[in-house]
């Protein structure tokens, strides 16, 4: 009689502590996935962002190039595409989410130090109430942004990766030149970044099915 | 730097003697400020190694938190001479309780204070004069802390930052505030620094000492994170708010849509779409917008539901309108993400109508019921309101009027089509016909609206024979209240009705609305004006047939009436009551219900009023003076107020009715009873009357003298009264002298004889027959008689001997009686031809009487001297006599007698008593 009412009791107790561990189990999951939804969720936004900068970056370029051609006198569009050297490649590279990133910013980076050099050629050709100057200040304020965001979003995404140091060390500008070789140079400059933004853009947007997506089923648990 | 030694307190102040004591009135002074800029000057100024103090106080503070404890050391240096035990801390010229010091050791003096007010203070440790060296450099043995008091900061709450749009561009200024938390003094004040993190990025910051400041960055940075929060510092410490990190675009407040317009779509009567243009690229930010829309008859918005519109929209369809009905629409815009961004503020009206429709509800068909021509029939008016969803402009109404005996005869029940001419509409109705309806006859109407879409379902209404008319609602009660009509009523007693017909009818107004059976307080919904009189009836509508009316008449509010009511006198006025009566003042001016009159009145300076109840039209007023001008006016009041009149004056009557009547009868009366009893008195009294005014004079022709005289057998007539004496007064006219004289002329021959023979004329006063003619003649000529008193009087008297003897004179026979006779005759008496002896001195009568005559001949023929003298003469004796008349006319009235006749022996003159007798 005592065995089985002591054998009755561990039962109950074995049902009771398997109950609890569901219970537990089920808050966990719950809890995991909450987190995941959360740093999914954090991603996208972050993605969404920087692609909404890019976006405007790329508008904002759109437009600088027609304020640009409009002040540089008569130009044809054809010195715009006339190769000129130390501007950086508007492509991006790598083959990793990481590695394309990574070559956004380093390339963001990279036409930070022509536009610093455009807007100095084109204060000399410009008077200092031109709008050029103005928007030739917001497009570079507006690339330091984009890199700061492609950063924090690279960061966000790759914890544990630093960012690249860009190839060959410090960006190359072009030595001296003549006005026409400046208007050439900065119109160049111009279009290479715009082409940036664009791919830039095009590449965020791929990014966000790829990266925040994937990592969903990461942190998904199988059960 | 605030603990400072007194050395040079006390240089600054220049007293030596207490330095401290006078440090501290120059603080408290107001002088605070420009001692605290002083004192590191001169602590810069001192010489290096000089002025040591042996004081020294810690620690070195800028300012104490109120409300909190301080603890000061005062710590001795460089002497022995001193110990802690000779120290004590003044606060305020207080010395600071020595249960409040810590004696740390015999060179270190511990204090505790507790900081209360805002006030700057000083602490000072001070030595007591236990040496001659301490009192002589009292200023070495004093050092002080400053006190700066005031509140820690508090943490900025509220913190709200906005960054308006700038062309196409987001402004890079953002302008944040916040509210801040706490107290403040002057000595410590709270600055705050706004401070703007661009993540991954920048930080900017901005200090100021209000509320809000303003950042501006080099772009707007768009999609990035900011970090805003504010830092509140002072001397006390520092403190920051709750930091606010969101992106960018959470601070955004763009400009409202632009480009809003209105589309309309004949197809769609109940849509309209609306379209409009961002107001900045959506490459900026993404939008979400609001759109809120009213009717132009409506002044409450209508807001569309946010889960009914996508982002980034740039049109939007608004269903289930009214068709031809004018909306306005209004949208607005901010940042999509959800709690993102500031609404933008409303764009621009965009307005449209839309499109008409069939019209979906029935007309509101009413009537007008007055009494007819004659007493058995009734004159109905049929009026109608456009239907309340008319989904356009009625372009007219049709009509039938269905008599259920007449069965359709003489096409009664056609369709008569009444063309509407919003002219002619009065109040929103239109008056669409006007029949004669037979008290005994019951008509059904229906009528129709139609507009350039469609027509209307049919409207009914039901008139009923006039006999058969259901009862009225009772207790219909209506009273004013927030600026409508309200009406309360109960149902008729008969059968339940279907619904109630509220009709208000002013002068110039009519209208009405209809009211659901379970109705029984409702307000007028119609535009009711002020100071207007409305008579609100309320029918009840027994399944389309129409009852009795019950009404009442009501003000929405109540004013002064706008004149006063006009008076008038009715009829002439009184002496002493005036009947008013005035007239009412009209309808359209009386703007509420006359509550009472007043009648005011004055003559002159005191007002007179009388109040009368409302429904008096006419008062007589009383107790008025005579003959006085009134000014009577009359005000009327209402619970708004009152209105005075004009004035109307008027005049009572000096007399009143009747009374001259009765005055002139009463005078009249008064004559004709003086007349009447004078004439009776006349009458009764003729004959004294006749012998004061008319004495009888004796006739001369009818004289009985004559008769006496033997010379004169002409005259033989016998004397009708024997011993009687007459005396005959005549006024003889001077005019008559002459003819006098003729006569006298023309009998002296006679009374010559007579006179010289046998009588004496005796002058007027001899009446006693017993009297001697000598007597007589004496007698007269002293007293004079009556007859004298009067120039023109001559009184003539003989004296016959009453034994008739002739030639015989009187002198000669004194006892013998004699027997006077007067005559009546104006002829004089010739004396001085009778007497021719008798001397003019002694006052003989007829010489008298003949000079009176200034006409006779002889006159004529006198020197005007003597005539002079004779009239003197004349006049003094004249003026001798009238002394006498009273006795005289006694002696009048008194008949002689026999005793009286006798003779007297002193010639004592004998009044003519009787006058004369007739003889």
């Amino acid at each position: 009689m005592n065995g089985h009412v002591k054998s009755m009791r561990f039962q109950q107790f074995m049902e009771l502590t398997t109950t609890l561990l569901s219970l537990l189990l089920v808050m966990a999951v719950d809890s995991t996935r909450t987190a995941a939804a959360s740093r999914n969720q954090q991603c996208g936004n972050s993605l969404q962002q920087t692609w909404k900068l890019t976006r405007l970056a790329l508008k904002e370029s759109v437009d600088l190039i027609r304020t640009y051609k409009a002040y540089q006198g008569e130009m044809s569009e054809r010195f715009c595409k006339v190769p000129v050297s130390d501007v950086p490649d508007p492509n991006i590279s790598g083959l990793e989410p990481s590695e394309r990133i990574a070559s956004i910013y380093t390339h963001l980076q990279a036409f930070l130090a022509h536009f610093k050099r455009v807007y100095e050629q084109q204060t000399d050709l410009q008077l200092p109430t031109s709008p050029l100057l103005t928007e030739l200040t917001i497009a570079r304020a507006r690339g330091r942004s984009l890199a700061a965001l492609v950063n924090s979003f690279y960061q966000r995404l790759f914890p544990n990766l630093p960012l690249p140091e860009p190839a060959g060390g410090a960006t190359a500008l072009p030595p001296p030149q003549n006005v026409f070789q400046q208007k050439v140079y900065g119109c160049v400059v111009l279009k290479t970044y715009k082409e940036l933004l664009s791919n830039a853009s095009r590449e965020l947007r791929m990014l966000k099915s790829k990266v925040c997506r994937r990592r969903i089923q990461i942190n998904t648990p199988i059960f | 730097m605030r603990t400072r030694s007194c050395t040079y307190l006390y240089e600054v102040t220049g007293c030596l003697s207490s330095p401290c004591r006078s440090a501290r009135p120059l603080m408290e002074s107001g002088g605070g400020a420009a001692m605290l800029l002083l004192v590191p000057l001169l602590v810069c100024a001192l010489p290096a190694g000089g002025n040591k103090n042996y004081l020294l106080t810690a620690p070195d503070i800028q300012a104490v938190e109120i409300g909190t404890d301080f603890t000061a050391s005062c710590m001795i240096i460089d002497t022995d001479e001193i110990t802690a035990d000779d120290l004590y801390w003044n606060v305020s010229q207080t010395t600071v309780p020595r249960e409040r010091y810590t004696k740390v050791n015999q060179t270190t003096l511990n204090v505790t204070i507790h900081i209360t007010g805002e006030k700057l203070e000083w602490l000072f440790c001070l030595c007591k004069k236990v040496s001659s060296n301490v009192i002589l450099n009292e200023g070495r043995f004093c050092h002080g802390i400053m006190l700066q008091k005031g509140y820690r900061p508090m943490r900025p709450e509220n913190v709200s930052c906005e960054a308006l749009q700038a062309g196409q561009q987001i402004s890079p200024t953002i302008t944040c505030s916040w509210a801040a938390a706490g107290r403040q003094t002057k000595e410590v004040p709270t600055k705050y620094t706004l401070m703007l993190k661009v993540v991954s990025s920048e930080t900017f910051n901005v200090s100021t000492e209000g509320t809000s400041a303003s950042l501006t960055l080099n772009i707007f940075p768009n999609f990035m994170e900011l970090e805003i929060w504010v830092v509140a510092h002072n001397k006390l410490g520092t403190i920051e708010s709750e930091r606010l990190r969101r992106e960018a675009g959470f601070f955004v407040k763009t400009d409202p849509p632009a480009n809003v317009i209105f589309i309309s779509e004949t197809s769609f009567p109940t849509t309209l779409l609306l379209n409009w243009s961002r107001p900045i690229k959506i490459q900026q930010i993404g939008l979400i917008y609001e759109i809120r829309f009213c009717s132009n008859y409506s002044h409450e918005w209508t807001y569309v539901p946010l889960s009914d519109m996508n982002k980034d929209i740039q049109s939007f369809r608004l269903q289930y309108l009214q068709p031809d009905t004018v909306y306005v629409c209004q949208v607005r815009c901010k940042n999509d993400k959800e709690g993102y961004g500031y609404w933008s503020e409303w764009s621009s009206n965009a307005t449209e109508r839309t499109p008409e429709d069939r019209p979906k509800s029935k007309p509101d068909l009413w009537k007008i019921t007055s009494d007819g021509d004659n007493a058995i029939e009734r004159r109905v008016q049929f009026i109608c309101k456009d239907p309340v969803f008319s989904n356009g402009r009625i372009t007219r109404f049709e009509m039938k009027v269905v008599d259920q005996k007449d069965r359709g005869k003489n096409g009664s029940w056609v369709w008569q089509s009444i063309p509407v001419n919003r002219s002619e509409a009065h109040g929103g109705a239109v008056i669409l016909r006007e029949i004669r309806l037979a008290d005994k006859k019951s008509v059904k109407v229906f009528v129709t609206a139609t507009n350039s879409v469609g027509k209307s379902d049919p409207a009914a209404l039901f008139i009923p024979e006039k006999a058969h008319e259901l009862g009225p609602v009772e207790d219909l009660k209506v009273w004013p209240r927030g600026g409508r009509l309200w009406l309360d009523w109960k149902p008729p007693g008969g059968a339940a009705a279907t619904e109630y017909v509220v009709q208000w009818v002013a002068a110039d107004q009519m209208d009405w609305q209809r009211e659901n059976r379970s109705s029984r307080l409702v307000a007028i919904k119609g535009d009711l004006k002020k100071f207007v009189c409305y008579t609100v009836s309320v029918y009840p509508i027994y399944s389309g047939w129409t009852g009795k009316s019950a009404s009442v008449q009501a003000f929405l509010e109540q004013s002064a009436p706008l004149e006063g009511p006009a008076v008038c006198l009715s009829g002439k006025p009184g002496r002493n009551e005036a009947e008013l009566m005035w007239t009412q003042i009209p309808l359209s001016r009386r703007q509420g219900f006359i509550t009472n009159y007043t009648i005011s009145y004055t003559s002159g300076s005191q007002v007179h009023t009388v109040v009368v109840p409302p429904n008096v039209s006419s008062y007589t007023l009383t107790s008025l003076l005579g003959n006085t001008k009134y000014d009577v006016w009359i005000s009327a009041a209402t619970v708004g107020g009152s209105s005075k009149g004009f004035n109307h004056s008027f005049t009572t009557l000096k007399y009143a009715p009747g009374e001259i009547e009765f005055i002139v009868v009463g005078v009249s009366l008064g004559f004709l009873f003086v007349f009447v009893m004078t004439m009776l008195l006349c009458f009764y009294k003729k004959d004294a009357i006749k012998r004061n005014f008319w004495p009888q004079i004796p006739n001369p022709g009818e004289s009985t003298i004559g008769t006496w005289s033997p010379e004169c057998p002409l005259k033989t007539e016998t004397p009708k009264e024997n011993c009687l004496s007459g005396i005959s007064v005549l006024d003889v006219d001077v005019c008559d002298g002459k003819s006098v004289f003729e006569e006298d002329k023309a009998g002296l021959p006679l009374k010559k004889d007579k006179y010289l023979s046998e009588e004496h004329s005796s002058g007027i006063g001899g009446s006693s027959c017993m009297s001697s003619p000598r007597q007589s003649v004496s007698d007269s000529d002293e007293g004079g008689d009556m007859a004298d008193t009067t120039a023109s009087t001559v009184q003539y008297s003989s004296v016959v001997a009453s034994n008739g003897y002739k030639g015989q004179t009187p002198s000669s026979q004194p006892q013998q009686q004699a027997v006077f006779s007067r005559s009546e005759s104006t002829q004089p008496l010739l004396d001085c031809e009778e007497n021719p002896d008798v001397s003019v001195p002694e006052g003989s009568r007829q010489s008298q009487r003949f000079l009176r005559h200034p006409r006779s001949s002889s006159h004529a023929n006198r020197d005007p001297a003597d005539i002079d003298r004779l009239l003197e003469t004349e006049r003094r004796e004249a003026l001798e006599h009238l002394d006498f008349c009273p006795l005289e006319e006694d002696a009048e009235q008194t008949p002689p007698t026999d005793e009286q006749s006798a003779p007297r022996p002193a010639s004592s003159y004998m009044p003519q008593l009787g006058g004369y007798r007739p003889q």
